[in-house]
């Protein structure tokens, strides 16, 4: 009985307790290929960042679904309004501007 | 009733009277002022137009004609009193002039910046090739040039000569920020950002990089 409790808690309440808990940064590097072409590095986003300036909800599920790799983003996406350059956020005077490459991108301007 | 009606027949001739009066005090100090001011104007040798003098005392931020009296917060700034010292929106060289911009009804993107290559194709300005009356005006050059974005993703740029040449000469541009041969031109987005190649004038003198798709506007075949 005992053993089914603790990985009762194992299952449910430590995965809960890890959602409630601040995200730290992700590391966005699918398109790393192109990134390179580009001459910039992979995206460090900054997930704690913006849960202290919006409610989950305001990005989730609706701009961003909360699953890893279910978010095909790209930077065309984010300049036709989708995901990081959705209406109220890098594509409006409300954030920096979706052309201010180093704020995202890491290793801006290294050339391989 | 009789007493009622009189008292208030009084009452009302009372009224008339310190309302007559009072308007022949102001009257007589007003025009009492008027000979004064343009006194100082004329001392000042400021032909200032007379029509600004009282809209300079109160200026109605949402009357359209007004605003060219506020600066770029929206406060009373120049008076068109040259006499006067510099406002704050003359300090600024009579920048950005949102609230002015926007009563001139110029078009604008979606952005709201003043779409300045719609103005010369809808015949709104006609600036002239030169302050010099006798320099030649060479013709705009109708050349697209298409730049591969370096990425597999981000759209290529079309780059037009036509709007470029309308407003500048060949030389502005080449050869010193590009090299006029294909592919010779090393550009970056990064770059661009720092001030380089197009970036020389784009966020400066010409339309910021705000709208990344009023540049990367033909889309990658390969594009997913």
């Amino acid at each position: 009985m005992k053993r089914c409790l603790s990985i009762f808690i194992l299952i449910v309440a430590v995965p809960a307790a890890a959602g409630a808990a601040s995200i730290g940064d992700i590391r966005l590097d699918s398109k790393a290929e192109s990134m390179k072409k580009a001459g910039v590095g992979p995206v460090i986003y900054p997930h704690a960042l913006h849960e202290k300036l919006y409610k989950c909800n305001d990005c989730h599920p609706k701009i961003f679904k909360d699953k890893h790799g279910a978010n095909n983003l790209t930077m065309k996406a984010n300049m036709e309004g989708n995901f990081c350059g959705a209406a109220n956020c890098h594509n409006s005077p409300k954030a920096f501007p979706l052309f201010n490459c180093v704020k995202c991108h890491t290793n801006v301007g290294v050339k391989k | 009733m009789k007493a009622s009606s009189f008292k208030r027949l009084k009452a009302a001739l009372l009224c008339s009277l310190v309302a007559v009066f009072g308007y022949a005090v102001t009257g007589t100090v007003e025009s009492a002022q008027a000979p004064k001011k343009s006194g100082d104007q004329s001392a000042a040798a400021a032909p200032a137009p007379r029509k600004e003098a009282p809209s300079s005392t109160k200026i109605d931020p949402k009357d359209p004609s007004s605003v060219i009296y506020l600066d770029t917060s929206g406060k009373p700034a120049g008076i068109g009193d040259p006499s006067k010292p510099a406002s704050t929106a003359f300090k600024a060289g009579m920048g950005w002039h949102p609230q002015a911009l926007s009563a001139a009804g110029l078009p604008k993107d979606k952005y709201g910046l003043v779409d300045w290559a719609k103005l010369v194709r809808q015949n709104i300005i006609n600036p002239k090739g030169s302050i010099d009356p006798d320099a030649t005006d060479d013709e705009p050059l109708k050349m697209d040039v298409v730049i591969t974005a370096k990425g597999d993703f981000v759209s290529d740029v079309i780059y037009p000569h036509e709007m470029h040449t309308y407003w500048l000469k060949c030389e502005v541009c080449h050869p010193s920020i590009f090299v006029p041969a294909k592919g010779a031109n090393d550009m970056t987005m990064v770059g661009i950002v720092q001030g380089q190649w197009c970036g020389r004038c784009h966020g400066k003198v010409a339309f910021p990089l705000t709208d990344c798709n009023k540049c990367h506007s033909s889309p990658k075949k390969a594009a997913k």
